[in-house]
């Protein structure tokens, strides 16, 4: 089973694309601010534009009540979103994973001690306590805020990522590696873990979404990275300017769609992955 | 089952639930005290930014009278020791600043049958519609109906249901007018066991009901799904089939029978998870619950009604998997021989 067989997968092509376009335009957020609102401009300036101006060809979405160029917005939305996020996503694969390995791994009172503690962070609900942190943290910033994410979501990874170590220690491959002396570090970076790697996948697109989702919750409480516009911060300003009661569906609608879409293609990711590497679950997941 | 065996069973759970607690509790007080930045220190800057116009730094007399009032003094062994004889055996978890002169138990118990009967009916009903489409679903995998629905559950699982409750607000409350855009009720009728109240209850419950069975469903669809199609691929089944039962009574004492299993137990855990769904849906709302409650306390920087909300949250997760043990063994046969036997 090698990674060219994803290719095969509809779910996991169509994901990659749409994953990959949202991307793009967050890499290309300066070029395509400038090209929207002008070098010379802060985007984010209020008073430049007309207000509440409907969709044109100079302004694609068109206006907010404050004057500001709403494609732009969402663009520089998107760009943080998905920075925080995959930020987050990473740190957690990363603990997660390591945790996992070693329990999985070493399996005995190791594993124990490691998996009733995963457990307990498992248990708490992170939004409760997260935005109790949030609260009163002084300032919040992007890596904090990746670090507070993180913080809740590593078990995720860390269940995953055990379940198969667990299941890989007692292949033969490993007796082989065992046998020939390979000390304990080899087998896991040359044996175990480029088999993981379909399963990091998984944890990854998995972190990032719930890291996303979390970091949405915060925001529309009000609490958040300080200064820093996210699609999240977006639909609650836009909410508590009252742009439903205005009738402004756009201007709620188009945040809550890229929202959206970033859900649905790391999701579909993950069935791609799934189906292509866990034959357990080869065509349950659909066509 | 042999009673003796259920109670020794019943009772070390009990013991498991009990340390669950008390670790889960040890690690959020943790979390608590490792917040940097001083919560009076943050409370008189919110004051002054309010227009509060006292001396310029905080007075260091008046927060250490504040700081008793919410029980953040003292060094933090004594802290822990108040805070877990507090919150464990008094239930008491200090005077709010949301509320001066209401304990956050009162607070917290005015909220929580909102949540709860909003919240825990709409995941109920969510999973039960759930299972059996999704086991229809499972069931008739190949007919083109039946993937035209997973393709649909696949989109829709993956809306939050925050948003799917502001396009349900946007459309039915703002645009149709046909439900009230807030509250739990309608403000002119009194609370109580009467017609307009109950008609009122259920007018405004509707939309953030509807809002979290969309998705939920979706869920519960497509995990029922995967759960039937490995059913169908068992032995078991083939055989039952070859004996020529019926087959709507392969599908209900065969396929959702084995089905049913996991996901009560999924069930379980997501009706646990509650108070943190209650959230954002009732702050859009401003349905009166936990979610609510938590909102205002994060604006006034009410430091017990914040911990008491995550304490509660942490707590109905725990006695939700509590109560799922007790009745494992009544409808998990492999329970009763592994654990008890």
């Amino acid at each position: 089973m090698t990674l060219t067989s994803l290719l095969h997968s509809r779910y996991f092509l169509i994901g990659f694309t749409l994953l990959a376009a949202l991307a793009l335009i967050a890499i290309l957020e300066p070029v395509l601010v400038a090209s929207l609102v002008g070098a010379e401009t802060n985007p984010l300036q209020q008073g430049t534009f007309g207000i509440f101006e409907p969709p044109s060809a100079e302004h694609p979405l068109g206006t907010d009540r404050f004057g500001r160029d709403y494609a732009t917005l969402l663009i520089i939305g998107l760009r943080f979103s998905l920075t925080i996020g995959l930020l987050a996503g990473l740190l957690s694969t990363l603990v997660g994973t390591t945790i996992g390995l070693i329990s999985g791994y070493f399996g005995g009172r190791v594993d124990a001690v490691l998996r009733t503690f995963t457990d307990m962070v498992l248990v708490i609900p992170e939004l409760p306590l997260l935005i109790a942190m949030a609260t009163f943290i002084p300032t919040v910033t992007i890596p904090l805020m990746a670090v507070l994410l993180a913080a809740f979501s590593w078990p995720f990874s860390a269940r995953t990522i055990r379940a198969q170590v667990l299941s890989m220690r007692e292949r033969s491959y490993v007796d082989l590696a065992r046998a020939s002396d390979m000390n304990n570090v080899q087998i896991v970076f040359f044996e175990i873990m480029p088999n993981l790697f379909p399963f990091l996948g998984v944890s990854l697109a998995g972190s990032v979404i719930g890291a996303i989702l979390a970091q949405f919750g915060l925001e529309i409480i009000g609490l958040g990275v300080a200064n820093t516009m996210t699609l999240g911060v977006l639909i609650n300003l836009t909410i508590s300017w009252g742009a439903m009661s205005l009738g402004q569906w756009v201007l709620i609608g188009a945040p809550a769609l890229l929202l959206i879409l970033i859900f649905l293609a790391l999701n579909l990711i993950n069935i791609g992955l799934e189906q292509t590497f866990n034959p357990r679950l080869k065509g349950t997941t659909g066509t | 089952m042999d009673r003796r065996k259920f109670l020794r069973y019943g009772l070390r759970r009990l013991a498991v639930y009990l340390l669950t607690i008390w670790g889960a509790f040890t690690i959020a007080f943790v979390f608590f005290r490792l917040i940097p930045g001083d919560p009076i220190e943050l409370y008189y800057r919110e004051l002054q930014a309010e227009g509060f116009s006292g001396e310029s730094a905080v007075n260091d007399a008046a927060a250490e009278t504040i700081r008793e009032r919410i029980g953040i003094d003292g060094t933090i062994i004594e802290q822990y020791f108040r805070f877990m004889g507090n919150v464990i055996f008094r239930a008491e978890f200090g005077g709010s600043i949301l509320a001066v002169g209401t304990p956050v138990r009162d607070l917290i118990l005015r909220a929580l049958p909102w949540t709860i009967g909003l919240l825990g009916l709409s995941v109920l009903i969510g999973w039960v519609l759930g299972v059996i489409v999704g086991g229809l679903v499972g069931w008739a995998r190949n007919s083109p109906f039946a993937n035209g629905l997973t393709t649909i559950s696949i989109a829709l699982s993956q809306v939050p249901q925050y948003i799917a409750a502001l396009a349900l607000l946007y459309l039915f409350a703002f645009t149709l007018a046909w439900f009230p855009v807030r509250n739990a009720y309608p403000g002119t009728v009194i609370p109580g066991f009467n017609l307009d109240f109950i008609v009122g209850v259920i007018r405004h419950g509707t939309l953030p009901a509807l809002a979290i069975i969309i998705v939920s469903v979706s869920g519960w669809i497509l995990s029922t799904r995967s759960l039937v199609v490995l059913i169908l691929g068992e032995d078991y089944l083939q055989y039952a089939q070859s004996k020529g039962l019926p087959r709507g009574y392969l599908f209900t004492n065969y396929v959702l029978r084995n089905a049913l299993l996991p996901q009560i137990t999924a069930l379980a855990i997501s009706l646990g998870f509650i108070v943190n769904g209650a959230l954002l849906i009732e702050t859009l709302f401003s349905y009166p619950g936990l979610g609510l409650l938590l909102q205002r306390a994060v604006t006034q920087l009410d430091y017990n009604t914040i911990q008491a909300i995550v304490l509660i949250s942490i707590l109905s997760v725990l006695t939700a998997n509590f109560l799922l043990d007790l009745v494992l063994p009544f409808i998990d046969p492999r329970v009763r021989t592994q654990e008890m036997g």
